[in-house]
């Protein structure tokens, strides 16, 4: 049974989430603190398999929160959820390591139709690391590339001694140029594949998370010499640094 | 980010009037030490100095003001979207909760029940806003009638022990001998109301809140709020009853809030010839609030 932990201080709504997802049968841990969240996804503590994060909490925000989380190497996948819609927050959600973004007020059915995508996405990744051996063509456990290497079995990137922890996105997005390497990939495509989308949905989110590939492989990201940028169709890898 | 980008903006400008202020000064210690012979001069450039000088200074202030009105009325904007979309949201989710799946009937009385609670909420905002937007509107006339303070004060409490789930004993009122004002009977209803509901909503889960109302001088009629909250520190005992300021710090994160409330008490007191003041021995002492209305004999 997968483990969904909400994090929101309205309690109307907390509760309605709490009867609404127990109903699909997942099991549902409600707190209404940033600080008592932080203390839920501690790595001793039973692992959750989606958190539904508030903005706006007593004490530390839901930004604050999920920067900590990712800093201290927890990358459970999370939905944000606020009140607050506007571009900038958006942003901020996703720059802060959120894996999806939904605006209240939000439909019911398109919540919980992304808490299960967001699920499905954490199933095929173990399913795909579990089948390394029959996909040769794919990057599996570690890929290196420069002075880089990623390591999708940790979801870490060093770079030269450092390592970057990457959000399960940011790395099904990695993985999936680098096994297109030397090909170009258009953005439609990798909505498609790796976050399993068919609607029209836009496509810059895409942008967002090459930029923020960028900032970690590239050693000047104004000047990409891995990830590169094809004009109108979407981006492509290339391993060996373009001069 | 876009907080902190302004705290360095607010930074940069009050560093550069002093900073020009200081060369001000210098340059004119500088002329009077050249010039000191010069009689008439040197009294023209006094004045003409210490005009140029308070123009800075009041530059200054009035841009430093300007900056803070704008990140107060931005968080303004934001409390209101978080109050206005909250309930929204709720009411929405048990609709479509009602709507899609199989709920048993004390589960939906329930629902019934939240959905009721959070259209208050959406109600008590909206009204909020709006009678802000009136009281801002000075031109407006008040609806004068003679109103009997002890029964106002009595059905908001009364109101609000429902509102809150309180008891009588921790939300007490002790009525002091009856007085009649003249005023606007719903201006007045809603400032006695925000006065009581704040007490409640900063208590927390420990609700103690006394109201009174006493005789001052025979003048003027008092109604009293005291609670044991969390207390106020002394330099915010004013700011509390601007418009859209809201106490910075984890409390006021806590309560939800638009910042409004305290204005539109000390804007209704003004409008009827009283005052309104708050007074707490600091954090941690609670609190009391005082209306002062001016009575009719």
């Amino acid at each position: 049974m997968s483990r969904i932990l909400i994090v929101e201080d309205e309690q109307h709504l907390a509760e309605g989430l709490r009867f609404n997802l127990e109903a699909e049968g997942y099991q549902v841990q409600v707190v209404d603190t940033g600080e008592a969240a932080l203390e839920m996804v501690r790595p001793e503590a039973p692992p959750f398999d989606v958190v539904i994060l508030d903005v706006m909490l007593p004490g530390i925000d839901g930004f604050e929160v999920m920067t900590q989380m990712r800093h201290s190497g927890q990358f459970v996948p999370t939905l944000m959820l606020t009140a607050r819609g506007h571009p900038d927050d958006i942003l901020r959600g996703f720059a802060a390591g959120a894996d999806d973004y939904l605006p209240k007020p939000f439909e019911l059915a398109i919540l919980i139709a992304r808490i299960s995508g967001l699920l499905r996405r954490r199933e095929w990744l173990r399913a795909s690391m579990n089948h390394s051996a029959e996909a040769p063509a794919g990057p599996d456990e570690a890929f290196t590339f420069g002075d880089k290497s990623m390591h999708f079995d940790r979801l870490e990137l060093q770079v030269r001694g450092q390592v970057f922890p990457l959000t399960l996105m940011e790395a099904n997005v990695l993985r999936y140029l680098i096994r297109h390497q030397g090909k170009t990939v258009s953005r439609k495509a990798m909505l498609e594949e790796v976050w399993g989308l068919h609607e029209d949905t836009d496509t810059r989110a895409i942008d967002n998370f090459i930029v923020r590939l960028r900032r970690y492989i590239e050693d000047d990201p104004t000047h990409p010499r891995h990830l590169l940028t094809v004009r109108g169709v979407g981006y492509r890898f290339v391993a060996e640094s373009q001069p | 980010m876009i907080v902190a980008g302004r705290q360095k903006s607010i930074a940069f400008f009050i560093a550069l009037g002093a900073g020009l202020i200081c060369v001000i000064i210098l340059l004119y210690v500088g002329w009077v030490l050249l010039n000191w012979r010069h009689g008439i001069l040197l009294v023209l450039g006094t004045l003409l100095m210490a005009a140029i000088i308070s123009g800075v200074v009041l530059n200054t202030i009035f841009l430093v003001r300007e900056i803070r009105l704008n990140a107060q009325h931005d968080a303004f904007i934001n409390a209101v979207t978080h109050e206005l979309k909250t309930p929204i949201a709720s009411i929405r989710l048990y609709l479509e909760t009602l709507q899609t799946r199989a709920v048993d009937e004390a589960r939906r009385l329930e629902f019934y029940r939240i959905m009721v609670d959070d259209s208050e909420r959406l109600l008590g905002t909206i009204e909020q806003v709006l009678r802000t937007g009136r009281i801002g509107a000075s031109r407006r006339r008040l609806n004068l009638s003679r109103i009997d303070l002890g029964g106002v004060v009595e059905q908001c409490v009364e109101r609000l022990r429902a509102v809150h789930k309180v008891a009588p004993e921790a939300l007490a009122y002790h009525p002091g001998p009856p007085v009649t004002i003249v005023g606007d009977a719903e201006e007045v209803r809603a400032a006695v109301s925000n006065l009581i509901d704040n007490a409640v909503k900063y208590s927390g889960n420990d609700v103690k809140v006394t109201v009174e109302t006493a005789n001052v001088n025979g003048k003027y009629v008092a109604l009293r709020v005291t609670d044991h909250g969390p207390g106020i520190e002394k330099t915010e005992l004013k700011r509390i009853f601007k418009r859209f300021y809201r106490v910075p710090g984890a409390v006021a994160t806590r309560v939800k809030g638009t910042g409004l409330g305290l204005y539109i008490v000390r804007s209704v007191a003004k409008r009827h010839g009283g005052r309104a003041w708050a007074e707490s021995e600091g954090p941690g002492h609670g609190a009391t609030f005082v209306l002062q209305l001016p009575i009719v004999k």
